[in-house]
């Protein structure tokens, strides 16, 4: 992994660490940017300034270097072939986190369960049926119930 | 992350609608569990009483009383998630006297308020606790006057720890300097805990400190009280003065502890509670608890913690105006 | 001498009482089974069982969460190693060469090494606990926050040690972390940065949630975008123990860990977790191997997981010795002993010799407990991998959600770790290094906290760190490591690039 790090850019448009570095700058000088209300106060004092805009400048200044370095391949040589299951994936996380304190543990973690195994893992419905009903209502019987880990409930106390 | 309030509200508007369906048919409060609000964590004062005192009122409601820590921001998002919740009593709140600091920083410092004051309403107050002044036994300081005598003399560089810019122990000493004219170094700590810790190894001078744990490191020789904030001496601490004997006569301070609902909580569910907590405290298990703790009961029902409360805050929040900003000060 | 081991004899007494026992072993179960949430280290799983202790006897009390502390620490490192998921931010260096060891099918052999470590590190430090704590007690409380200070920015030249690819890229995202760590109120101005219209996040991004997406998440997606997903592993028993080589391995990096985290764990704040990094970068430091790092290295687990559990022992000195606070995790002990209307003090272990030596000896009996309940249960937790992915990996996800939302019941928590997943997909597309922003975070609000107070006692005058013989002390071994290590690391540079040239 370390020496493929260091063979030159191979194939068409900017190498990977170019981008990096591009994206540390402009996230370092939107920091800088977002922080300039802040007090900077002084070195025997320092202000809740001091602290961000300090290190947001440092990480522009490290994502310049890396961008003038470019070390890296091309940016497509790796592939993106995660992005369809990830999408998926943060379509599911996002729901939870949205139903959660509304439909409660049980019924928002055997949704994204069913979601998960029946639709994008396509497992036949009846397996993704037992284990999301099996695994959300075993779990939520063993933290909740058991170990008193006070998770939300839904509609009707479910 | 707008976006996704307007979602999580539009979803939350949808579940009470199915959680309040079965409501419309039922006549009297509590016909569930009930919730109470901590916005501190496990182990802390505030969690040390609501936990006794909700196991007590399960007791008169003969509903469960479920505790819940919702911690952040030194108990402003729990203090907020109480204030903005359904008010129809099945959410509580155990809160303690940060409850009227909180809206001032807010103030102070021009940001949204996580809730405003009069979004809350009082229910009664469980218990109020004077904090003692204590510095490091091998200070030269053995009354106040020494203290302040030697203060005079170098301004600004006697220190004191705190529990936070701005907390209840901030806020006790600042109270102190000021009626005792004198300026004192602040070295803020996250914590009660943290700022006792600091006092023990001689990096600050000086504490305001609830009287449970300090008891035994004073009875250890390791501490030693100069005076109490209370309105008279502390039973445990019988040689210790109080700031109002010394002649310090606005220099009252107690870390005490409530519970409120939010102020649309309808009246009658709200005199169930208030009946509830009232027997809840008379109990003898709470008393119990709380004499384990060492903490006094103080109890007062609705009218008078509303009187009490507010004359706590209008003091608070002159406190806080007082300090200001502290980059504006040096 | 010959009173501490009456006393201990005092306290096997209470501690091998039938009863006690039960508590010790469920404290151990029910922290093992919590801790192995995602996220859910020692200190939330005793602060969400702590209620539960309220209506028990003081010495039942803190056997059962003495008991709960050490099974949350173990049940931590579990789902590091099986899964990339950090237990707590103690776990995060378990996660590199843990899981690594997994994907290599050691995954008994990993687990039962952090169970032995940890019991070996446990036992040793119990013993430092009894025999050292008074006069141990009386040095932690000399570290202020001008002696925090130096021992933070000791720590953070370790991150320099921990760059496994380009110095530039690991300090990219060393301070990306700790530029993470600035958001909340300021302690020290009360100024709410980077708030967005967010109460919760007053405290600051958690770590928990930034470990759990970073490594986690991350982890999961991009194994669905490799050509195969993760093969299913059917580990044989006799594959399950550590080989004799593994052990041989490992004993040397266990008793370091051990030393290391004892000491760095008595200093009061929340030094521990700094204890598993040092481990880690010193294992690296003086190894014949540093390339094995992150591809399965023995050492980089059996060090790492020993000193945090040497630490979390450190940690009960001054508390117990002095009644003192000195950490959030001795903080929530006190709470419980305060409710049972025990005061703790400098008097505790003269004025309660049965608590505390009753307490001290359930925690040989705990330890023990431990490894006894562990290494058959390595036998039952590898057959996990047997799981196919497809229902392995919503199952994780769940439970990540679980356990971040559980740790404070805030949902913020959970959008913060769902962020932090993409981040961390992103991050490692581009080839960083995860494991520096996590160190970033954690150290980030203690340093500056730490520099500010130093500057408020002293007035703003810099020269606290070197008129204070402690903080002078670590402030000046910091600078001599950085120079030494900007040095080797030049000379060390040049020479790899030369063995790289001959090899190829």
């Amino acid at each position: 992994m370390t020496l493929s790090a260091e063979t030159p850019a191979s194939g068409a448009g900017p190498t990977r660490d170019r981008i990096a570095g591009v994206g540390l700058v402009a996230f370092g000088l939107f920091a800088v940017w977002e922080a300039r209300a802040l007090p900077f106060g002084s070195l025997g004092n320092p202000g809740a300034g001091m602290f961000p805009v300090a290190l947001a400048l440092m990480l522009a200044a490290l994502g310049l270097l890396l961008a003038l370095k470019g070390g890296g391949p091309a940016l497509g040589a790796r592939g993106w072939k995660e992005a369809r299951p990830g999408l998926a994936i943060f379509a599911a996380l996002a729901f939870a986190a949205l139903a959660l304190e509304t439909l409660g543990y049980r019924l928002t973690v055997t949704a994204v369960l069913l979601f998960l195994i029946g639709a994008v893992e396509r497992k036949g419905w009846r397996a993704a049926v037992l284990v999301a009903f099996g695994f959300a209502f075993v779990s939520h019987a063993l933290f909740a119930d058991f170990l008193r880990v006070p998770l939300p409930r839904g509609p009707f106390g479910i | 992350m707008t976006i996704a309030k307007h979602v999580l509200s539009a979803l939350g508007a949808l579940a009470l609608l199915v959680a309040g369906w079965p409501a419309l048919a039922q006549e009297k409060f509590p016909a569930h569990p009930v919730t109470m609000v901590v916005p501190f964590p496990p182990g802390g004062v505030a969690d040390q009483t609501g936990r006794p005192l909700a196991a007590a009122m399960e007791k008169v409601l003969k509903q469960p009383v479920i505790v819940s820590n919702k911690v952040g921001a030194g108990g402003a998002v729990g203090m907020a998630a109480a204030a903005n919740a359904k008010p129809d009593g099945y959410t509580i709140l155990m809160a303690l006297s940060s409850i009227s600091i909180i809206p001032e920083a807010d103030k102070l410092f021009d940001r949204k308020p996580a809730y405003q004051m009069d979004q809350l309403a009082p229910i009664a107050l469980i218990s109020s606790d004077p904090t003692v002044l204590v510095v490091p036994a091998e200070m030269p300081w053995k009354t106040v006057a020494d203290f302040v005598a030697d203060a005079k003399k170098r301004p600004g560089e006697i220190s004191f720890s705190s529990s936070g810019l701005y907390g209840t122990l901030h806020m006790a000493m600042e109270m102190f300097a000021h009626g005792a004219g004198i300026k004192l170094r602040h070295v803020p700590f996250n914590g009660a805990g943290p700022a006792m810790t600091a006092l023990l190894g001689g990096h600050v001078n000086a504490l305001a400190s609830g009287p449970g744990v300090v008891i035994p490191q004073i009875k250890a020789g390791k501490l030693r009280a100069l005076a109490g904030w209370g309105d008279k001496r502390l039973p445990v601490l019988p040689d210790v003065p109080t700031f109002k004997e010394l002649g310090f006569k606005d220099v009252e301070f107690y870390i005490w502890s409530g519970v409120f609902v939010p102020a649309a909580t309808p009246a009658e569910v709200r005199k169930t509670l208030r009946e509830t907590v009232k027997q809840a405290v008379a109990s003898a298990e709470f008393k119990d608890a709380m004499t384990k703790l060492e903490t006094p009961i103080a109890y007062l029902d609705a009218p008078e913690f509303k009187k009490f409360w507010d004359k706590d805050a209008a003091m608070l929040a002159a406190a806080v105006k007082k300090v200001g900003r502290i980059e504006e000060k040096k | 001498m010959a009173e501490t081991l009456h006393n201990l004899a005092l306290g096997f007494s209470v501690a091998t009482s039938p009863e006690m026992l039960l508590f010790a072993f469920a404290g151990c179960l029910v922290g093992t089974l919590v801790g192995m949430l995602p996220g859910v280290g020692p200190l939330a799983g005793i602060s969400l069982l702590l209620p539960a202790t309220y209506g028990l006897n003081p010495t039942a009390a803190i056997v059962l969460l003495g008991g709960i502390y050490y099974g949350a620490m173990y049940g931590g490192s579990t789902t590091s190693i099986l899964m990339r998921i950090p237990g707590e931010a103690a776990s995060v260096m378990t996660c590199l060469d843990g899981y690594a060891m997994t994907q290599k099918g050691r995954a008994g052999a990993a687990l039962a090494i952090a169970a032995i470590g940890s019991f070996v590190a446990g036992t040793l430090s119990v013993v430092g606990l009894m025999l050292l704590a008074p006069p141990l007690a009386d040095l932690a409380l000399r570290f202020g926050p001008p002696e925090y200070f130096g021992l933070l920015v000791l720590g953070l030249f370790v991150l320099a040690a921990l760059s496994g690819g380009s110095v530039a890229k690991t300090l990219a995202m060393a301070v990306l972390g700790l530029f993470l760590g600035t958001i909340g109120i300021d302690l020290m101005s009360g100024f709410f940065r980077f708030q967005y219209g967010l109460h919760e996040l007053g405290d600051g991004i958690g770590i928990v949630p930034v470990a759990v997406g970073l490594f986690g998440i991350s982890e999961i997606l991009l194994a669905l975008g490799r050509a195969e997903p993760p093969r299913v592993q059917k580990p044989k028993l006799r594959e399950l123990l550590p080989s004799r080589r593994e052990l041989a391995e490992s004993a040397a990096p266990i008793g370091r860990g051990t030393v290391l985290g004892f000491f760095i764990g008595i200093i009061p704040g929340s030094a521990h977790i700094i204890s598993s990094f040092v481990s880690y970068a010193l294992e690296r430091k003086i190894s014949k191997h540093p390339e094995r790092f992150g591809q399965g290295a023995v050492a980089g687990v059996a060090g790492p997981e020993s000193a945090n559990n040497a630490a979390a022992c450190g940690a009960f000195v001054p508390m117990l010795a002095l009644g003192v606070p000195s950490g959030p995790i001795p903080a929530v002990m006190l709470a419980a002993l305060m409710v049972h209307g025990v005061a703790p003090g400098p008097m505790l272990m003269a004025e309660q010799p049965k608590l505390f030596w009753g307490f001290v000896a359930s925690m040989y009996i705990g330890n023990l407990m431990l490894l006894v309940l562990n290494l058959p249960l390595v036998g039952l937790l590898v057959n996990l991998l047997r799981v196919p992915y497809a229902y392995l990996y919503p199952a994780i996800l769940a439970f990540c959600v679980l356990g971040v939302y559980a740790v404070n019941q805030s949902v913020i928590d959970v959008w913060i770790m769902i962020a932090m997943g993409g981040l961390g997909v992103l991050l490692r597309k581009f080839d960083f290094e995860v494991a520096p922003v996590v160190l970033g975070l954690v150290l980030s609000p203690m340093l500056e906290v730490a520099l500010r107070q130093s500057l408020a006692m002293s007035a703003g005058d810099w020269s606290i760190f070197v008129t204070r013989p402690i903080a002078a002390t670590l402030v000046g071994f910091a600078v001599v490591l950085a120079l030494a290590g900007v040095a080797s690391s030049l000379r060390g540079r040049a020479a790899w690039r030369r063995r790289l040239g001959l090899e190829s």
